[in-house]
């Protein structure tokens, strides 16, 4: 299950200029509860303090490519009653692509490309447009393209970092460090078991949100109405006995 | 050395005199890099419009780059990059790599996105059109570019605005990939830049060439790509720096060669720095008199100035050549200037052509050329001799000079051949397989041929218009010229159906004709049924009702507006490119249509003759071709007319049909076999080649005129010998070293006055030499 954790990071790494070769980094650090100091309590580390916990958890997350795991992802947004909710797989080909399968309720394929992303869907001519022109999704990315490298300096030089460990869950939360970015991304997240990854939660600044259940979890029923923190609870369950 | 004080005195005050003059001249001098003024003066509109095109037009100020070297992701990335970095320099008013953006549409045009797409022709803002928008903007939101679409929804539903920067793009749309330009083969990552500069202005280009470099390597951080920057711009850019060395290398090549020339044949420093004074002041005298008519001069006509008055050279050399012991210089300038005012005068005669060419540039060069040589004549007539050592070497007495020329006088004088050499010559030029006559433009330019044809390559990956054909419209006002080419768009389809182009552009694709917009507005619903068809259409929606308020205000904003117009436009970021593709001409509008991928242009003429009024199809290559010989007549007319005169003139001097015979006979045959010579080398004549055949002339005359005049006395004879071997080395040196050149019309002149120097010089050897007899 570590491979699934590693790749799916990798899969955002889609801005070169920050992307490690393939297996460059690729050298995966159990994260072993005994290994890590004040783990029967449970660690919070913040910014100003990141031990060797949050490194090696993040260098943990590194694995190379291919590979492809089934989502569901929520989006919530001020512009909706109730939230999207669409099921399919990802799959990862390499340190910038990315296919983003959608198999319910329509059919719909997002390719991410280097600093381009393709949206094909079903009788519909084939939209792409630029990273560049959607800061979210671009600030996303780098984010985790950092995170998949284990450029902890990289990481900590965009995003405030914090981590969790308890027992064998974790949580890794990012914050922009940049003000501009700010406005728009008000945090990412990365919660998992072990190195099995749970949830990429996306919190947009304007209220909205993009929860992605991975895996195993992406096999629970959601709610209709789901709210961010019904969300939220699915993704750190086991943390909240 | 034997100078009198008075010598000396004027010596200095002529040295400072020609430096400070030369230094306000240079001071006060405005150097114009215009090339249209070496173009004919155009008389049609037509040929208004392609002088235009080919200085200003935005054809001719976009620059093609191209990225090559990596992966084509990674080119992408940098195509981006670059288009990032040069947006931010003042030189460029658009660069582009095709992508297209929401940002640069500013907030206040926004509403007018319900009048200017054409979608809302097909549909209304009814329920069942805003319910499939609805619905497909579901699944936007729940894909990766739903975070893009997220912020514009409320205001956008429809993504009316994104329809019309779709329906903005080019019509032969360039290959994309990664949602930039790419060429076909998808190896190289393409991009344009519209300078804000014009194309003939080398400093103002050579500025957003730096910016383009500058920007590249910011991009090219790790030096894995390549970048190919190409048109009109670069290539000024290119040139002005390969001409500037070429004519610094060729310069002083000729310069170290002719000095030796002078020391060898004279032996003396100060004659040397002498005989150069009188060409100094011709050059500031060309430079005062042109800056004085014109206003300005330009790069070429300095250029081609100095090299033609380099002719002024001979007349210190005549002096020199001529001195013998115990005569005053004043006195044998007396004698000589008879013949050297003749050459003299009847070089500024033939050079009057020019004057009367209609060529701004050419009739810079007669005046620069005919002042200069004036002065130099009048400074080598009554300064010269003033301030120059009496004593010299006696070239007459000259041992090898007398045994050459017993040998000259033992050739034979094949006046026979001469009608035999005109008719060889006019046998060879009328059966020469190439034209006659260059009447392309295009040949005029230095660009290596290579560039012109990746540059050519370039474009058309990139579909930019053809420069070849254009349509223009002239009516009375820009809603008339909207109106009429939204007429066109139905016809010229068909011609892309039937392939007869690939595309064109005219204003009305970004600027409808107001009636059409005003249809348009009419069309939107007002702000309860709206409301009411977006809240049936909502049903079966995830999205809340009342997000949508800002559309429903827009629409209502738009049902109040008055139809967007050019200026509107024009005077927004947006609005480049209908800059040149609908204009004010007094109290006309002025609306062009570009093609692109031009195959079938009898499909299109005929299309014109049957569907528009007042439209007119250009041939700009034709008019180019038309204005080039239209010129050329004018020229040949005028260069007829001073031949005349000329002819006139040497008649007067020397009073004898026989002298006049054999001074002119020499100087039009070499005219002619050069002539020949070039065609028969397959050359086509330009007007480079002209002037260059009129330098030849000008100068065989001189040679021929100082022959003749050393008739009868043998040291004279080889005195003459002297001057004329001294100037016409000097002068084949020069030409020769400057046919080695690398640009064209530097390369036409240098064979074209060498070979005139070579023949003048033989056949005035032959021809115009006194009778053996006649020798005391």
């Amino acid at each position: 299950m570590r491979l699934i954790g590693g790749w799916l990071l990798s899969a955002f790494a889609t801005t070169p200029l920050l992307c490690a070769p393939a297996t460059g980094s690729a050298v995966p650090v159990a994260v072993q509860p005994e290994n890590q100091p004040g783990t029967q309590t449970g660690t919070e580390t913040g910014t100003h303090q990141i031990g060797d916990q949050t490194d090696q958890l993040i260098r943990s997350l590194t694995r190379p490519a291919p590979a492809s795991i089934a989502f569901t992802e929520v989006r919530l947004s001020p512009l909706l009653q109730e939230p999207l909710i669409v099921s399919g797989e990802l799959g990862y080909s390499g340190p910038a692509s990315l296919d983003r399968r959608v198999m319910h309720p329509y059919r719909e394929l997002t390719t991410v490309r280097g600093e381009s992303v393709r949206v094909e869907r079903e009788g519909e001519p084939v939209r792409s447009f630029a990273l560049k022109r959607a800061p979210e999704l671009r600030g996303l990315l780098s984010g985790f393209s950092a995170l998949l490298t284990g450029d902890t300096a990289s990481l900590r030089r965009n995003f405030d970092i914090s981590s969790r460990l308890e027992s064998d869950d974790w949580a890794i939360t990012m914050t922009p460090t940049d003000a501009k970015a700010r406005r728009r991304i008000k945090q990412l997240s990365a919660t998992g078991h072990d190195t099995e990854p749970r949830c990429f939660t996306l919190t947009i600044a304007d209220g909205g949100s993009s929860v992605m259940l991975l895996g195993d979890a992406s096999k629970q029923t959601i709610p209709t109405q789901a709210t961010a923190e019904q969300l939220d609870a699915l993704c750190n369950k086991p943390l909240q006995p | 050395m034997s100078r009198s004080p008075q010598a000396v005195a004027l010596f200095i005050v002529w040295s400072l005199v020609l430096a400070l003059l030369g230094w306000y001249v240079q001071r006060e001098l405005v150097v114009s890099t215009d090339m249209r003024l070496f173009l004919p003066t155009p008389t049609t509109p037509t040929q208004h419009l392609l002088l235009e095109e080919i200085g200003e037009g935005p054809a001719s100020r976009v620059l093609v780059m191209a990225l090559a070297g990596a992966a084509p992701e990674t080119l992408a990335d940098a195509s981006r990059q670059l288009v990032e970095e040069l947006q931010k320099s003042p030189q460029f008013g658009f660069v582009t790599n095709g992508e297209m953006s929401l940002d640069t549409v500013p907030d206040e045009l926004w509403p007018y996105r319900f009048l200017l797409s054409p979608a809302l022709d097909k549909h209304r803002l009814d329920t069942p059109y805003l319910h499939a928008q609805l619905q497909a903007r579901m699944r936007d939101l729940s894909s990766p570019a739903g975070v893009f679409f997220e912020p514009i929804l409320p205001r956008d539903p429809t993504l009316e605005l994104l329809n019309v920067l779709q329906n903005w793009q080019p019509m032969q749309e360039p290959n994309r990939q990664f949602d930039v330009w790419f060429d076909r083969a998808g190896a190289r990552a393409l991009l344009l830049a519209q300078t804000r500069a014009a194309a003939f202005d080398p400093d103002q280009q050579r500025l957003a060439v730096d910016a383009v470099n500058r920007a590249f390597a910011a991009v090219n951080a790790n030096g894995h790509l390549e970048l190919t920057l190409s048109g009109a711009g670069a290539f000024s850019v290119l040139m002005k720096g390969r001409t500037q060395d070429e004519a610094q290398t060729l310069g002083t090549a000729a310069t170290v060669g002719m000095i030796l020339l002078l020391l060898i044949a004279y032996r003396s420093v100060g004659s040397l720095i002498l005989s150069t004074l009188p060409l100094a002041s011709a050059g500031i005298a060309g430079l005062v008199a042109v800056s004085s008519v014109f206003g300005e001069v330009h790069g070429i006509t300095l250029a081609f100035g100095f090299t033609l008055i380099g002719v002024a050279q001979d007349y210190p050399l005549h002096l020199l050549s001529h001195r013998r012991p115990g005569q005053p210089l004043l006195e044998l300038v007396r004698e000589l200037w008879p013949t050297l005012a003749t050459g003299m005068a009847s070089t500024c005669i033939a050079y009057l052509s020019f004057l009367f060419s209609g060529v701004i540039g050419l009739a810079q060069l007669a005046c620069f050329t005919m002042a200069g040589l004036a002065m130099a004549g009048l400074t080598t007539r009554f300064l010269l001799p003033r301030v120059m050592d009496t004593h010299g070497r006696d070239t007459g007495q000259s041992a090898w000079l007398d045994r050459i020329w017993r040998c000259i006088a033992s050739l034979p004088r094949p006046r026979w051949a001469a009608p035999l050499i005109v008719l060889l010559c006019l046998a060879v030029t009328v059966w020469a397989p190439q034209p006659m006559w260059e009447n392309d433009l295009g040949t005029l330019t230095p660009v290596p041929r290579d560039l012109l044809l990746r540059d050519q390559e370039l474009r058309s990956q990139l579909g930019t218009p053809d420069i070849r054909y254009m349509l223009v419209l002239n009516v009375h006002d820009d809603e008339q010229a909207l109106r009429r080419l939204e007429q066109l768009d139905a016809p010229l389809q068909k011609l892309i159906k039937r392939g007869a182009i690939t595309g064109y552009d005219h204003a009305a694709r970004y600027v409808p004709a107001a009636a059409t917009q005003l249809a348009r507005r009419q069309q939107l619903p007002d702000e309860t049924t709206l409301r009411t068809a977006l809240r049936a259409a909502l049903v079966g929606s995830s999205f809340r009702e009342g997000v949508f308020e800002p559309f429903i205000s827009e629409v209502q904003q738009a049902r109040q507006l008055p139809p967007l117009t050019v200026e509107q436009l024009r005077a927004s970021p947006l609005g480049s490119s209908l800059e040149m593709l609908l204009s004010r001409r007094g109290d006309r509008s002025m609306a062009l249509v570009t093609f692109s991928g031009v195959k079938d242009a009898k499909a299109l003429e005929t299309l014109i003759d049957t569907t528009v009024q007042d439209a007119v199809l250009l041939d700009l290559k034709a008019a180019s071709l038309s204005l080039v010989a239209q010129q050329r007549t004018r020229i040949l007319w005028s260069l007829l007319i001073s031949a005349v005169l000329l002819t006139g003139v040497i008649a007067f001097s020397l009073r004898s049909a026989a002298r006049v015979r054999r001074v002119l006979t020499p100087m039009l045959l070499t005219t002619t076999i050069t002539i020949a010579l070039l065609q028969a080398a397959g050359v086509s004549l330009s007007l480079f080649h002209l002037i260059a055949l009129m330098l030849a002339a000008g100068l065989g005359l001189d040679y021929a005129l100082f022959f003749e005049h050393a008739a009868d006395d043998p040291y004279e004879q080889r005195r003459t010998l002297h001057a004329v071997l001294v100037s016409s080395l000097s002068t084949l040196m020069v030409f020769v070293v400057l046919s080695t050149s690398q640009l064209p019309v530097m390369q036409a002149m240098g064979v074209t006055v060498s070979l005139g120097v070579i023949f003048n010089f033989v056949l005035a050897l032959l021809l115009t030499r006194p009778e053996a007899g006649r020798e005391k």
